[in-house]
């Protein structure tokens, strides 16, 4: 495709998003929307981890929860605005980022993995049972808004609707999806896939490994931080919950069903997930178990199975012999 | 570059043991040897691969024995390895890339500022003429979109090579880089090392094909059982006894 033809699908795509809350006005739907942009957040930053460097990490719900307390924390206990909040939400798991890529310098592969599990524990525990910091299960409730912009006398935007929401959030996912792929196709990002096919071949061209680890990590983490911390003010209750397994668990789906290691994937996967899930309450409320978990479970085997680099992958192998049955 | 009794064990085994040798700046040198005499563990401490047991390595008036690889390679050494390991989902020009990233001047946190600043500069149309005259160098160059798992055995040999070079090496190490090959692919790789060689890089090449060591090297060191043997011009070391009886012994028996 030419680089023109993109633009305008880009610029068309931007124009959509921008015009959804006048064409839908159904608040239960830009809810749905706002969620599924948070998880695009999610998936993206997971991906980066996961998908280009290939550090599988199974505790990501625990910067997401980090930033989420942090800045909610903040809110609260020190009058913070949450415009600030979320910048603090992203530096202190930033910081839990760092701290979890130390292991990573030693670990690979599933000990990677079960020691990133044990660290979002840990994290949950934490939360479950500081109560005079957290209340403990009962979670953070009572957490403000994003503070309202005053644009003059009697003019002034609050974000206790959906739709002003929504919007912040789009400005938000505009700038991480330019961080990374700027990031993705940067000499960083290709040091990064380097790394990820064959670490001491990555080392003998003069790439730390080390070094690597712990950006990747540092950056992954910042932006869960960012998304947890938007959470938090948007619903405005936190709970330990958020950094359960489960939920590490469903970003881990999304991002296989949309294509790893790819930048479109995480945020299709996102949105379809999102919406999929939605769609599966009624049969929740029929047969009165947690099937979602059930239907994930199942989506990453037929993923795994038959289309091992999720939908991304599916539409590129398509267009591709369609192209070339046309040239044929 | 030179060593002082340079050791290696691994539990009881002594993989190289109180090896002594120096490279002059300029040379092409063969390390030969039978199979087990410790020519890759060489190469893998000359690298910083793996640390020394004991010993000294000295680069350039420099103590270089307690480096890492990445380390060693920042100061000029490069190295490429005896099963090849090329980057396989990366394309080939990406391959040459990421060899030729400044890491000199740029670490990590300072390739992420840059990338945010600038849109990408893998895609820089200096880097990418730069990755395509090194393709070009060893004959690659119209494979660069491919994926590198996709090129044939050799031309992934040549790939290593070239990434190797990319990140602008006084010192190249070869581990093997003829084993496998056909009598033609042969010819061509022994050119491209003449070619690096006569760029001023000094060349230090493990070797088991005989045609390929005795033609280019200007001087040969023989390693048996991880001591050095032998060293000297190509045919000073063939008609050494030692060597005869240890190495070359076994095929001219092998081959009357």
């Amino acid at each position: 495709m030419s680089a023109s033809a993109s633009r305008l699908k880009a610029v068309l795509g931007i124009v959509v998003l921008i015009a959804v809350p006048w064409i839908i006005r159904d608040r239960y739907f830009l809810h749905l929307l706002i969620t599924a942009g948070i998880f695009v957040i999610l998936t993206s930053s997971w991906n980066l981890l996961a998908g280009f460097a290939g550090l599988l990490n199974l505790g990501h719900a625990a910067f997401y929860g980090a930033g989420a307390y942090a800045s909610a924390l903040l809110a609260i206990r020190l009058g913070l605005t949450p415009w600030i909040g979320l910048i603090c939400g992203g530096l202190v798991a930033g910081v839990f980022g760092f701290l979890l890529g130390i292991p990573s310098l030693r670990l690979s592969g599933p000990y990677l993995a079960i020691t990133t599990i044990g660290f979002a524990e840990i994290l949950r525990m934490v939360a479950m049972n500081w109560v005079s910091l957290t209340r403990g299960s009962l979670g953070l409730y009572g957490i403000p808004p994003l503070t309202a912009i005053r644009l003059g006398p009697g003019m002034r935007i609050d974000f206790y609707s959906e739709r002003n929401v929504y919007y912040i959030l789009l400005l938000l996912l505009f700038a991480t999806i330019f961080c990374f792929r700027r990031l993705t196709r940067s000499e960083f990002g290709l040091t990064l896939k380097a790394m990820r096919e064959d670490e001491i071949a990555a080392e003998s061209i003069g790439a730390d490994s080390n070094r690597y680890k712990l950006t990747v990590f540092t950056i992954s983490a910042f932006f869960a931080g960012v998304a947890g911390a938007f959470f938090a003010h948007y619903q405005r209750l936190v709970s330990p919950e958020t950094i359960g397994l489960g939920e590490t668990f469903t970003i881990l789906t999304m991002t296989v069903l949309g294509g790893l290691g790819t930048l479109t994937g995480p945020i299709l996967g996102a949105v379809l997930l999102t919406f999929l899930s939605e769609g599966l309450r009624f049969l929740e409320d029929m047969v009165k178990i947690d099937v979602r978990m059930v239907i994930y479970g199942l989506l990453l085997i037929v993923t795994m199975l038959f289309m091992r680099n999720g939908v991304m992958g599916l539409l590129t192998r398509v267009t591709d012999s369609v192209l070339s049955r046309k040239k044929g | 570059m030179r060593t002082e009794g340079l050791t290696r064990r691994f539990g009881g085994l002594c993989a190289l043991d109180n090896v002594d040798l120096s490279l002059s700046e300029g040379e092409i040198v063969g390390l030969i040897g039978p199979n087990g005499a410790g020519k890759t563990t060489l190469i893998n401490l000359l690298s910083g691969a793996l640390a020394p047991s004991q010993g000294k390595i000295v680069y350039q008036g420099k103590d270089i024995t307690r480096l890492k690889l990445h380390d060693v390679n920042l100061l000029g050494i490069a190295r490429t390895f005896q099963i090849v390991r090329v980057f396989k989902k990366l394309t080939v020009m990406e391959n040459v890339i990421t060899g030729l990233v400044d890491r000199r001047r740029h670490g990590p946190w300072d390739l992420v500022i840059r990338s945010l600043k600038h849109s990408s500069a893998a895609e820089d149309k200096e880097v990418r003429e730069g990755a395509q005259s090194l393709l070009d160098f060893v004959g690659i160059g119209k494979y660069r979109d491919e994926l590198a798992e996709n090129l044939p055995y050799a031309y992934t040999k040549r790939l290593e090579i070239a990434r190797a070079l990319a990140t602008g090496p006084r010192l190249l190490l070869l581990d093997e880089p003829s084993s496998g090959l056909n009598p033609r692919e042969l010819d061509d790789q022994i050119d491209i090392i003449r070619k690096i060689n006569g760029n001023g890089t000094t060349v230090f090449i493990i070797e088991h094909v005989m045609k390929v060591i005795m033609g280019i090297s200007h001087r040969l060191i023989v390693l048996h059982y991880g001591k050095k043997i032998a060293e000297g011009d190509a045919k000073d070391v063939y008609e050494d006894p030692q060597v005869v009886e240890a190495y070359l012994g076994e095929e001219r028996n092998a081959g009357s």
